[in-house]
């Protein structure tokens, strides 16, 4: 069958079957429990050891009562991470290229941030909205940008992981059917295209890890602020 | 469960159909029951070749095909595909020749560190529970060997308190020789103060006497007694004189 370039980033579905439930559940499956055994084998020992490593890392500026998210952003690292990576290989459909998934996660998360922030430290939350060190009459126009800035915040995360995806999808998809006229026309060409589609493919393995990665930052820094 | 279920299934028709269904399917629960000790992992994943394929099916089609059958079909299986159009050659393949590419040379350059370093951390759990068992094994080794030595010390209790009874011994004799020298001193010094107390009384007597002769000679003699000798004195030591220089003359 002939794919055009949005082909694959329509939602899945097989006799009105949608499979994206089941593309949302890989990282599930992926990824196994500890087992209770004390040496584990490679796979689980390494993934075991990278997420020791980079919730540490995360959760090393974050004052303790915030450290009741760990569970949260470790999960979604992961979650984001598998998506973005399994997203690479041809045919696959990558859930986190869609808004409403992108949406969904970041504006709930964020909300909660916020509101942790404003029940439990209303003052220090309220105080972000004016930064330090700005000058006394300043202070109206910098408290209405800054709420602004902190109202776009939830778009922002969800807007950055999709459109790094689909942008990164999308080129290519671009250069593949690039190469693939040219092979028959101007095979010198196609051989460049063949190269810059390599590297569209490396930039686009780091992209999916850095993004994911970026997107967990960005609400520890959130949390951060706020708890 | 699946036995259970069938025995709930079938209690109420028939007693024998049952409990045989039960011990038929017993026959399929490979996994052995207990759950202690766990049993150990094997040390390898199964084996594959080229990264996908596992092995068995090789093995199973041998008899048959020989070597070569997996990869006859395997060629075969994708030319069919390619041919009758089932799989359409499109930018996606391109795409995935590319990303495969990549996978690959990712996987056999960094595969080897990559199960190095895992296996690194595995070890050094190891390593750690081996240390902290050879360091209790070395300390109690150092303890039995601390016992020991102190019952050989205890061996020789007996030698240490000979060696101190003579030292004792040893000081008194010391001691009393000490005293003895010093009585013996004593008694000397008073012997010899005596001595020379009586070595200073005949001095004095006899320088005494000698002072007293003197003195009675001295006034004994009288003035003519001494001119004569004066005059003695001098004739004979003109005759020397002239003997010594006949001598030397001679």
């Amino acid at each position: 069958m002939t794919l055009s370039l949005f082909d694959q980033f329509l939602s899945p579905v097989v006799c009105w079957i949608p499979l994206v439930a089941i593309a949302i559940t890989l990282p599930w499956i992926l990824f196994p429990s500890p087992t209770t055994r004390w040496l584990n084998n490679r796979s689980l020992t390494s993934q075991n050891w990278f997420l020791s490593q980079a919730t540490s890392q995360i959760f090393l500026p974050i004052n303790p009562p915030g450290h009741k998210w760990a569970l949260l952003l470790s999960s979604l690292l992961i979650f984001l991470a598998t998506m973005n990576t399994a997203g690479l290989l041809p045919y696959t459909f990558t859930p986190t290229s869609q808004l409403s998934i992108n949406m969904g996660l970041a504006g709930a998360l964020w909300m909660g941030v916020v509101i942790l922030g404003m029940r439990t430290q209303p003052t220090h939350s309220l105080g972000h909205l004016l930064p330090e060190g700005a000058p006394a009459l300043l202070t109206p126009i910098l408290v209405i940008i800054e709420t602004i800035s902190l109202f776009i915040r939830p778009i922002a995360l969800g807007v950055r992981l999709t459109a790094n995806l689909t942008a990164g999808h999308l080129l290519i998809q671009l250069t593949s059917t690039a190469t693939l006229a040219m092979l028959t026309i101007m095979p010198v060409t196609a051989i460049f295209t063949g190269i810059l589609l390599f590297l569209l493919a490396l930039l686009e393995a780091a992209v999916a890890l850095i993004q994911a990665y970026v997107f967990v930052l960005l609400l520890s820094l959130y949390l951060q602020e706020n708890a | 469960m699946l036995s259970r279920l069938q025995a709930i299934s079938v209690k109420v028709t028939d007693p024998f159909v049952s409990l045989s269904l039960v011990q038929a399917s017993r026959s399929l629960q490979t996994s052995s029951q207990r759950l202690a000790p766990v049993p150990p992992l094997p040390d390898h994943g199964g084996k594959v070749r080229h990264g996908l394929i596992p092995e068995e099916l090789f093995e199973f089609l041998y008899p048959k095909t020989g070597v070569t059958g997996p990869y006859m079909l395997g060629t075969g299986l994708i030319v069919y595909l390619l041919s009758k159009e089932l799989y359409v050659i499109n930018h996606e393949t391109i795409y995935a020749i590319c990303i495969g590419t990549i996978i690959v040379y990712g996987v056999k350059k960094y595969g080897a560190t990559v199960a190095a370093f895992i296996d690194s951390i595995n070890e050094e759990k190891v390593a750690k529970a081996q240390a902290a068992k050879d360091s209790h094994i070395s300390f109690l080794t150092e303890a039995i060997e601390n016992e020991k030595k102190e019952q050989w010390r205890v061996e020789g209790r007996g030698m240490l308190f000979d060696a101190k009874r003579n030292n004792v011994a040893m000081l008194l004799e010391t001691n009393y020789r000490e005293r003895q020298h010093m009585v013996t001193n004593e008694v000397k010094r008073r012997l010899d103060y005596q001595i020379a107390l009586q070595h200073l009384n005949r001095r004095l007597q006899q320088e005494h006497m000698i002072n007293w002769v003197e003195k009675n000679v001295i006034s004994s003699i009288t003035p003519q007694q001494e001119k004569e000798s004066i005059a003695k004195c001098i004739a004979d030591l003109k005759v020397l004189a002239k003997t010594t220089q006949a001598k030397a003359a001679a």
